[in-house]
């Protein structure tokens, strides 16, 4: 079979591509290997229920806070149940406290504002605060976490 | 004639061919003090990078640990307060330096004639300096660089598609633990130093191949030593008589050990953050935030832009001139305000 296209230059760079395509898949296979090892696995997480306390201990005015496998939660009481909230403000991450004259959540980071419903009234958050599921068994107050 | 000439080039020895390349030519108008800031970060990186190593050898990346390492650095350890003194103070003026850098290269259009590759490099050197920055300051471990760390690696968490991704590969998973501490550690002393000398390398290389920018009024030249060098070695000099006078008369210090029950009461970032910082909490938030983005993607860019605007006819150096100015009066408003809140 003939040659049918005997130009060096057009040679050069169809080999000069191939390798760089080559190169290119290699090494970004590697460095998508070496990312995968690096990147953290956040799922796989069991759900899992966690005493609280009795009722009546955790009753009263304002919210009541507990830090639970590292979880930051805000428990008010509403009504004759509980709500728990994530203590993790929405904007950007920091812990907001309890503010009892004014009756709401205050993050110190950005001056976000939630009511005692959680629910972002003021400042930078875009949405009211987590909340967690809570369980009353009796007299028992249990709290639903994902935990590793 | 010719072939005696490139024989004699051949036969000369290393030393001899290192010294010619100093005496290389450069324009006279790098004699100008606000011509040669390029050269401050270079110094500066060299103390950093001295006194970055010494730390290293008392500093322990380990949440329980890291605080007391640098309480006891400070504190205990001899000379100790003055190396990690002297290591501060030379990032401040780090980012001092650069943004002088930047401003002149901005006001006089120093990124025309092909030099965008130039500015493309010096912008990933500056947000390199910025990452720097930020890791140092988190791995002090006292409460106002935790919730810091906290909201920092929470914004890299707002950008869209690739934020997510980056903001778990921070932190090494959806909290701050030891893993967080470990990777900004990892990549303050490690990754980025690594990246830093091959941007460093690459700048100059690119301003040695693309030449310096041109200046009508200065057009002579002299060569690079010894007048040139000698500039740069009184320049080192007079930088560490500044630096050893500052630490000594701001000595560093330590707030409260991290506290990740209790937000701290300031968490007020390092100077060069403050106008940005003052500026997501006045700004709704997607505003802020989108705002602080396109901010670093328009300036990463703006030689192209600039070119763009100068082919169809505008005088860019008012144009630069007008925006150097709005920007420069922004950030300080934005800082000042940051500083008396």
């Amino acid at each position: 079979m003939s040659v049918v296209n005997n130009n060096p230059e057009r040679r050069r760079f169809l080999s000069g591509a191939f390798m760089t395509l080559g190169l290119t898949l290699g090494l970004g296979a590697m460095g998508t290997r070496f990312m995968q090892f690096l990147m953290p696995d956040v799922t796989a997480k069991k759900s899992s229920e966690i005493l609280l306390g009795k009722a009546d201990e955790l009753s009263g005015d304002g919210a009541k806070f507990f830090d639970i496998a590292g979880k930051k939660v805000a428990l008010m009481q509403s009504g004759e149940g509980f709500t728990a909230y994530s203590r993790i403000c929405t904007n950007l991450g920091c812990l907001v406290s309890w503010d009892n004259a004014n009756d709401q959540f205050h993050c110190p980071c950005h001056n976000g504002i939630f009511d005692r419903n959680g629910k972002n009234i003021s400042g930078p958050p875009p949405r009211p605060l987590d909340q967690y599921e809570v369980v009353k068994r009796g007299k028992s107050v249990y709290i639903k976490l994902d935990v590793a | 004639m010719e072939t005696t000439e490139t024989k004699a080039t051949e036969n000369k020895t290393f030393w001899q061919k290192t010294y010619d390349m100093a005496q290389e030519e450069i324009p006279d108008h790098l004699n100008r003090f606000s011509y040669c800031l390029g050269a401050t970060p270079l110094i500066l990186f060299v103390i950093l990078a001295v006194t970055g190593i010494l730390l290293t050898f008392y500093y322990i990346p380990f949440p329980g640990q890291a605080y007391n390492s640098i309480k006891t650095i400070t504190e205990e350890t001899y000379l100790g307060w003055f190396i990690r003194g002297v290591h501060q103070v030379t990032v401040n003026l780090m980012v001092l330096a650069l943004l002088l850098h930047i401003i002149r290269v901005f006001i006089t259009r120093a990124y025309r004639d092909g030099g965008g590759l130039k500015w493309l490099l010096g912008a990933g050197l500056f947000f390199t300096v910025l990452a720097f920055g930020f890791t140092g300051y988190s791995l002090v471990y006292d409460n106002v660089s935790y919730w810091g760390m906290t909201v920092v690696t929470d914004m890299i968490r707002q950008i869209p598609v690739v934020g997510e991704p980056i903001f778990l590969l921070l932190r090494g998973g959806e909290d701050i633990t030891e893993l967080t501490l470990l990777r900004l550690y990892d990549l303050h002393t490690k990754l980025l130093p690594l990246l830093i000398v091959l941007l460093i390398g690459a700048h100059i290389i690119a301003i040695r191949t693309l030449g310096f920018a041109k200046i009508t009024k200065h057009q002579g030249t002299h060569p690079f030593f010894p007048g040139h060098g000698l500039k740069m070695l009184a320049m080192t000099v007079m930088l560490l008589i500044v630096i050893v006078n500052l630490a000594a008369i701001f000595p560093p210090t330590m707030g409260e050990p991290a506290n990740p029950l209790v937000v701290a009461s300031d968490v007020s970032p390092p100077w060069y953050f403050s106008a940005i910082y003052r500026w997501i909490i006045i700004a709704p938030r997607e505003a802020g935030l989108f705002s602080v983005f396109a901010f670093f993607t328009l300036f990463t860019i703006y030689p192209y832009i600039d070119r763009g605007f100068s082919d169809r006819g505008a005088n860019m150096l008012r144009v630069n001139l007008a925006i150097g100015l709005i920007v420069a009066i922004f950030f300080a408003t934005m800082t000042i305000w940051e500083a008396l809140v």
